[in-house]
């Protein structure tokens, strides 16, 4: 499963894709069963005017919803750890919950393309 | 403190107006991320995890307090209300918009401040030591050469694409509070029979690579200072390699060349160049050092029987001038400390509130200026001992008297990946975890000096290379663990750190410090630093102790 993530160019805020509108929560992601169809997607997602560094991250499903497996992406989703009153932890709510309690190891190869994007 | 002169300030203002246009053509789809990312990065605005952060220029650690009631106010209003003091004496803003960032380049233009130097392959903002111009140990204020270095490499357009970033420190003081042998260039003043100079060092640094830097001339007239960095410059930027990003730092060359053979290259270089149009007239060199002439000192007796009185009154008092209260050069001053490290509290944040209350408490009892560690403190350099309680009492309601300045809890952590788009794991909540567990400051005493420093990636941002205990997250299968080394030194006696053993994880960190400190308690000789007498004992006791509970 996967989810695609990126910058809000204007002001940086993380954003999440989901047909043809960027979100700013996790949970309004939309999730890709299919590796084609989230490239495709990517593809599509990417203008860069809107955003910058846009990618694909992996997605896991957890008790009742899913969660970004890499650690990092959870960060990125929630906010920092030494501010919880800063970044989308701030409104709380049931992604936010959900991804603070993912268990398991949290991958940090959840980005794809790092090196390609990176070049 | 020097204030720009009209060169300066028209440079300054040229460049935000510069970027300005270049923020406008990168909104308009005129120009795109490959093209704007060099230009963007060139005014020290990076894009990490949450938002932009803008980095920016405090040189040689140096504030005015307008200048830092200008940050405060740009933390309130373009940020959440905080900016966070990093190790290379400058301050970054994390929640910052790109559509904002013209405008706050305008009001730093304002107040003599920009976000140059910050970032790229340029020479970097100079380092300096915090207590210039007010320790007794100097032989004179190393800014002065410092702020020469700036003008120099700000203006420099043959060295603003070198093959990698070029960090550049100098100090006057045997002591050295600067790092200066970890980093590009070092130079570290003397005086010898003719007159002021340098002993110049090059190819220090930290990174995934680190170095202790090598002495390649023991004495350089200080008059030649910038004829010689520009043969050093000139040698790096022809034979540096720009083919691989990890071996690009000066370091490597210098390493694969051998000191003895890139000295020898400097100075032939040096020999050829045409120095009297690049070394500075006298006349220029004192119009700077004017620009650090010692404040209006007061005649005082050197000591305060307000201060002694005061200290007998109140226990807190008298440890804030035991760790944080250091002596001057003038008779009846003192050099304070301000801890940016309140256990619990992020290492090196501070608020726009604490940095108006701080400006205030400058204005009042320091001379209307305030320094930046690379340790991620805070100092007030020139505070009449008549003075200290008012401050400490002044910083107490700020929540900013914490009296433990060079130990255990005076952490330097980087942001790590709760912030940093490179990190591997976070640094901010393990060094709140240590400082935590050893807040209790009659424990952190009986301790005594002991530099815990905690990175996030092998970028080394935190100089866990240099701690007495240096923390580095890693990413390990997956799961952030933290690598454990011991023995660094940033100081005169500079010594890259040995690995302990196999990495530990997350909530095994703190246990582990404390199992080392309790080796150390047991271990060390009257008036030991846990440094000596990890020095007289080797790693073997402390791995012992770790790795009997870690595993």
């Amino acid at each position: 499963m996967k989810a695609i993530v990126a910058n809000r160019l204007i002001d940086g805020e993380v954003v999440y894709w989901n047909h043809g509108a960027w979100k700013t929560r996790f949970g309004e992601a939309e999730l890709f069963e299919a590796d084609d169809a989230a490239e495709a997607a990517v593809a599509q997602a990417n203008v860069p005017t809107q955003v910058v560094d846009c990618y694909l991250i992996d997605v896991a499903p957890e008790a009742d919803g899913y969660a970004p497996t890499a650690f990092r992406e959870r960060v990125k989703a929630t906010g920092p750890q030494n501010h919880p009153q800063h970044g989308k932890q701030a409104e709380g709510g049931h992604d936010i919950e959900l991804i603070k309690q993912a268990h398991g190891i949290a991958r940090s190869a959840g980005r794809h393309n790092l090196i390609k994007l990176k070049k | 403190m020097y204030r720009y002169d009209a060169i300066d300030r028209a440079f300054v203002e040229d460049r935000a107006a510069q970027f300005k246009a270049q923020v406008a053509r990168r909104l308009a789809g005129e120009i795109s991320e490959d093209q704007f990312k060099p230009l963007r990065l060139m005014n020290g605005l990076y894009l990490q995890l949450h938002a932009y952060m803008l980095r920016i220029s405090i040189p040689y650690g140096t504030l005015s307090t307008t200048q830092l009631r200008k940050l405060a106010w740009i933390a309130r209003t373009y940020d959440k209300g905080y900016g966070h003091f990093t190790t290379r004496q400058n301050l970054q803003f994390h929640w910052i918009k790109l559509r904002d960032v013209p405008d706050i380049l305008d009001h730093l233009a304002s107040v003599e401040m920009h976000a140059l130097q910050t970032s790229g392959n340029c020479i970097r903002n100079v380092t300096s030591d915090p207590r210039a111009g007010a320790t007794a140990e100097e032989i004179e204020d190393p800014r002065v050469w410092s702020e020469l270095i700036r003008q120099w490499a700000a203006l420099h357009p043959e060295f603003s694409f070198l093959p990698r970033k070029f960090k550049i420190a100098v100090t006057a003081s045997p002591h050295d509070r600067t790092a200066a042998r970890l980093h590009d260039i070092g130079l570290l003043m003397r005086k010898g029979r003719e007159g002021l100079g340098f002993e110049v060092i090059v190819g220090g640094g930290m990174g995934r690579t680190p170095y202790v830097g090598p002495t390649i001339r023991e004495f350089l007239p200080a008059e030649h200072l910038m004829s010689y960095l520009e043969a050093i410059l000139r040698i790096y930027n022809r034979h540096g390699r720009r083919d691989n990003i990890y071996k690009a730092r000066i370091k490597i060359l210098v390493a694969q060349l051998g000191a003895e053979e890139f000295a020898r290259q400097v100075e032939a270089e040096w020999e050829a160049i045409d120095r009297p149009s690049l070394d500075l007239p006298q006349a220029e060199i004192e119009r700077v050092r004017a620009g650090f002439a010692a404040p209006a000192f007061e005649t005082l007796p050197g000591r305060s029987d307000a201060f002694e009185a005061a200290k007998a009154a109140d226990y807190a008092l008298a440890r804030f001038a035991r760790n944080n209260v250091h002596p001057h050069k003038q008779p009846g001053y003192a050099i304070v400390d301000i801890s940016l490290k309140a256990p619990g509290e992020t290492p090196g944040d501070a608020t726009g509130d604490q940095m108006d209350a701080i400006a205030d408490l400058a204005d009042a009892y320091s001379f209307g200026e305030v320094r930046v560690t690379h340790e991620q403190n805070l100092v007030l350099a020139h505070v009449k001992l008549d003075d200290v309680a008012a401050v400490f009492a002044g910083l107490k309601a700020i929540g900013l008297a914490s009296a433990n300045i060079n130990l255990v809890s005076d952490i330097i952590a980087c942001p790590g990946l709760d912030y940093c788009a490179l990190a591997n794991a976070r640094a901010i909540p393990i060094a709140q975890d240590i400082a935590v567990r050893f807040a209790n400051a009659e424990t952190a005493e009986k301790i005594g000096e002991l530099k815990i420093k905690i990175s996030g990636c092998i970028n080394a941002c935190g100089h866990h290379h240099v701690g007495h205990i240096g923390i580095l997250g890693v990413d390990k299968k997956g799961e952030e663990f933290y690598q454990l080394s011991l023995g660094g030194s940033a100081a005169e006696d500079a010594e890259v750190g040995k690995i302990l053993g196999p990495a530990v994880p997350a909530d095994k960190v703190t246990d582990a410090v404390d199992q080392m400190i309790e080796v150390y308690l047991r271990e060390r000789h009257a008036g030991e630093r846990f440094i000596d007498t990890y020095r007289r004992v080797g790693l073997v006791p402390f791995k012992e102790a770790v790795y009997a509970e870690a595993h």
